[in-house]
C-alpha cells in the first residue's frame, strides 16, 4: 500500500495544481526560515564558544576555592599561592576590586593582573612589554566606550592593598582591544600581574589560573578545576534560552503553514467526498483512503523540502558565506556576539527540520483523514455532508 | 448461474426519532450475463438496493449474496476486495477523478489490484478501445464532454473485467444520442464478456435496452418482467 499511496498522492498533488503549490510555497518558506534561524543561533553559539575560549577560558580555569565568580565579596579572600611545581602550564590571574575616576566620575572596576608574556588568551598583553608607563592598563572597546577613554589617557585608580589600606595612582591606557566577549571587557582593567602584586602586596597570589593546552589536572587542595563544559554551561544555557525564545517565531510560521495544509485537508473532507466515495467504490479500503490523504500531507512537506532547497540552498549558503551583520546594540546583550554571525547548518539541523515538517504535516493530514474513514461510502458517493 | 441473490432484504434509515424503510422484504435473483434494470420513481429504493448489492451498504435484515459472498458478513476489507475484483460501478455524475487523465482514471482499479505496468497499460488501452476513446488516453477529465466522461466511467468499470456491473442512473446527465451510444456500448460488452449488468433508472431510453425490468415502489418489488428472448439464457 505505501507504494500505491505514494503514487496516488503524487498524482493528486500534481493534479491539484495551484492548491498544492500554495501549500508547498508556505511550507517551504517555514522550512527555510526554521533552518536559517536555527543555523544563525548555532553559528552564534559556535562563535560565542570559540571567542569565549580564546579570550577568557583558555583550556579551563583552576579557581581558588574561596573565589566565586558570581560573588564580588569573595574577591577579598578568594586568592592564594600555588607552589611553583604545581603552576606548570598554568597562567595566573589575580582579580581585585578598584575604583576608577574618569572625568571626575567614580566607576567601580575589576583589576585583573595577568602575565605579560602569556599567549593562551587573545588579550594583547604583549603591549605591556613595549611601554614604560608606571601602571600600564589594557581595556576593551566596551569599557573604553562607556568611560570615554582612549589610548594614551591617564586616569586615577584607587584600590586597596592586602592590609585593606587604600592607595591611588594614575594608570595609563596603553591599548584598547577589540573583542566579542563582554566578560573580559565590561568594567575590567587588565594590568601586568607583577604590577598588581606590587600594588596590592599580594605577591605570588592568584585568584585563578588559566590552563594551557597541555595542562593535565591533578586535584590540588584549596583549588578546583573547571573544564570547558562547566565554564561554557552558562553560555550554553543563555543561548538555549534565546533559541527557545526565537523558536516561538518559527513555530508560529510553521503553525501557519500547517494550518494551510490542515485547512486544505479539512476542506477536502467536504469537497472531495464524492472522490472518496469513488475510491471506496473502486475497491479502496478505509485504511487505504486514510493512508492516501496522510501521504498527500507528507508529500506536501516533501515537495516543500524540494522547493525550499531550490531557493533555500543558495540563499542559506550566501548567508553562511557572508554572515549576518549584528546591530551595535547587540553588543550590550551580555554574551559574546560578533559583529557578523556566520550561520552554521549542520546535518542534524537540516534532517531534524525535515523530520519536524514532514511529521507535523502528516499528522495534520491524518486528523481529517480519520474523519473521512468514518464516512458512509454510499453517502460519500452522493456528496452528502455529514 | 446465479450471481446475485437478495433474500427478504429490509433496509431502514433513521429519520428524526423514527425510521424510513427504503427496502421492504425484497427478494430477487440475478444470473450471469443478465442485462437488467431496477425501475421506479425517486425514493422507491433502487439506489439503496444497488448499494447493498455493490457492498457499499448492508441490509438491516435479510440476506444478500453477491458473487458467492454474504454482504452482511463482509468486513470493510473483504467488501473492498469484492468491489475491486468483482463489481464495476457506473454513476449518474460519472464520478471520475478530476485530477487524473483518462488513462489514469481507467488504470485506477488495476493499481489497487497491484497489476504490473505492462498488464495495466494493455488492459487500459483495450478498455478505452471498447468505448472508442483510445485516442483520448492523455486527456484531462475536465476536457471531456458528458458522453465521453460516461464512456471513461464504463471503461474504468470494465477494465478489471468484473462479473457484475452496477449502473446508477447512467443516463441522467446525458442527451438522447449519448444515452443510446453508451447503452449500445454496454450491451456489446455484456454480450461479449457475459458480464451481468444491473441498472437503476427511470429513463425510457435505457429501459428499451434491458432484458429484464424490475419495478420497485416504496421499497417493494411490484413487477419483475423478462422482456426479450434472452430469458431462456437465464
Amino acid at each position: 500500500m505505501p507504494v500505491l499511496a505514494i503514487k496516488l498522492a503524487y498524482r493528486n498533488l500534481v493534479g491539484a495544481g495551484l492548491r498544492t503549490w500554495l501549500n508547498v510555497s508556505v511550507l517551504s518558506f517555514a522550512f527555510v526560515v526554521i533552518i536559517f534561524h536555527n543555523g544563525l543561533i548555532d553559528g552564534w553559539n559556535q562563535q560565542a564558544r570559540r571567542d569565549t575560549i580564546a579570550w577568557e577560558y583558555g583550556f579551563g580555569h583552576l579557581l581558588n576555592k574561596a573565589y566565586d565568580p558570581y560573588d564580588p565579596f569573595s574577591l577579598q579572600d578568594g586568592h592564594g599561592i600555588l607552589q611553583t611545581k604545581m603552576r606548570q602550564r598554568l597562567i595566573p590571574v589575580l582579580i581585585q576590586q578598584g575604583t576608577l575616576y574618569p572625568g571626575g566620575r567614580m566607576v567601580p572596576v575589576l583589576l585583573k593582573g595577568i602575565e605579560t608574556d602569556q599567549e593562551i588568551l587573545k588579550l594583547p598583553t604583549k603591549f605591556f612589554l613595549k611601554t614604560d608607563a608606571d601602571i600600564p592598563a589594557l581595556i576593551g572597546k566596551r569599557m573604553a566606550r562607556a568611560l570615554k577613554l582612549k589610548k594614551g589617557d591617564r586616569v586615577l585608580l584607587r584600590w586597596r592593598d592586602k592590609n585593606a589600606t587604600f592607595d591611588a595612582a594614575n594608570i595609563t591606557i596603553i591599548g584598547i582591544f577589540n573583542n566579542n566577549v563582554p566578560t573580559v571587557d565590561n568594567g575590567q582593567i587588565w594590568i601586568p600581574i607583577e604590577k598588581l602584586w606590587e600594588m596590592t602586596g599580594l605577591s605570588g597570589h592568584a585568584t585563578l589560573f588559566i590552563a594551557t593546552n597541555d595542562y593535565v589536572h591533578v586535584p590540588i587542595p584549596g583549588w578546583h578545576f573547571k573544564d570547558h563544559d562547566t565554564l561554557l554551561s552558562v553560555l550554553d544555557n543563555m543561548i538555549a534560552m534565546k533559541k527557545v525564545g526565537g523558536s516561538i517565531m518559527y513555530f508560529l510560521l510553521l503553525a501557519l503553514a500547517l494550518l494551510a495544509i490542515f485547512d486544505t485537508q479539512v476542506l477536502s473532507v467536504f469537497r472531495r467526498q464524492r472522490e472518496i466515495g469513488t475510491y471506496i467504490a473502486l475497491g479502496m479500503t478505509r485504511l487505504q483512503v486514510v493512508a492516501l490523504f496522510s501521504m498527500e500531507g507528507a508529500m506536501n512537506s516533501l515537495l516543500a523540502t524540494l522547493v525550499g532547497s531550490l531557493y533555500g540552498i543558495p540563499l542559506l549558503f550566501y548567508f553562511a558565506k557572508t554572515g549576518i551583520g549584528m546591530p551595535a546594540t547587540a553588543d550590550d546583550m551580555g554574551i559574546s556576539i560578533a559583529e557578523r554571525i556566520f550561520p552554521v547548518y549542520g546535518a542534524g539541523l537540516i534532517l531534524g527540520t525535515i523530520a519536524l515538517v514532514v511529521i507535523s504535516a502528516t499528522i495534520v493530514s491524518f486528523l481529517p483523514a480519520k474523519k473521512i474513514a468514518k464516512m458512509d461510502p454510499a453517502d460519500a458517493l452522493k456528496g452528502k455532508i455529514q | 448461474m446465479k450471481i446475485i441473490s437478495v433474500e427478504n432484504v429490509v433496509k431502514c434509515f433513521p429519520v428524526g426519532d423514527g425510521k424510513f424503510t427504503a427496502l421492504d422484504h425484497i427478494s430477487l435473483d440475478f444470473f450471469t450475463g443478465e442485462f437488467a434494470g431496477l425501475v421506479g420513481p425517486s425514493g422507491s429504493g433502487k439506489t439503496t438496493l444497488l448499494n447493498i448489492i455493490g457492498s457499499l451498504d448492508k441490509p438491516s435484515k435479510g440476506k444478500a449474496q453477491v458473487a458467492g459472498k454474504d454482504i452482511e458478513a463482509l468486513t470493510h476489507k473483504q467488501a473492498a476486495q469484492l468491489r475491486n475484483h468483482s463489481i464495476g460501478f457506473i454513476f449518474q455524475v460519472f464520478n471520475l477523478l478530476p485530477v487524473y487523465t483518462v488513462f489514469e482514471n481507467v488504470e485506477f482499479a488495476l493499481l489497487l489490484q497491484k497489476k504490473p505496468w505492462h498488464e495495466r497499460k494493455k488492459a487500459v488501452m483495450d478498455a478505452l478501445e471498447w468505448v472508442g476513446l483510445e485516442n483520448m488516453a492523455d486527456k484531462k477529465i475536465s476536457k471531456l464532454s458528458g458522453g465521453e466522461s460516461q464512456r471513461v466511467a464504463i471503461a474504468r468499470a470494465m477494465v478489471k473485467r468484473p462479473r457484475i456491473m452496477l449502473a446508477d442512473e447512467p443516463s441522467a446527465n446525458l442527451d438522447a444520442k449519448n444515452t443510446h451510444s453508451i447503452m449500445e456500448t454496454m450491451k456489446t460488452l455484456n454480450q461479449e464478456f457475459k458480464t451481468t449488468f444491473l441498472f437503476s433508472t427511470h429513463d425510457e431510453k435505457v429501459m428499451q435496452y434491458l432484458d429484464r425490468i424490475i419495478h420497485l415502489e416504496d421499497g417493494k418489488v411490484v413487477k419483475d418482467e423478462i422482456i426479450t428472448s434472452r430469458k431462456e439464457d437465464f
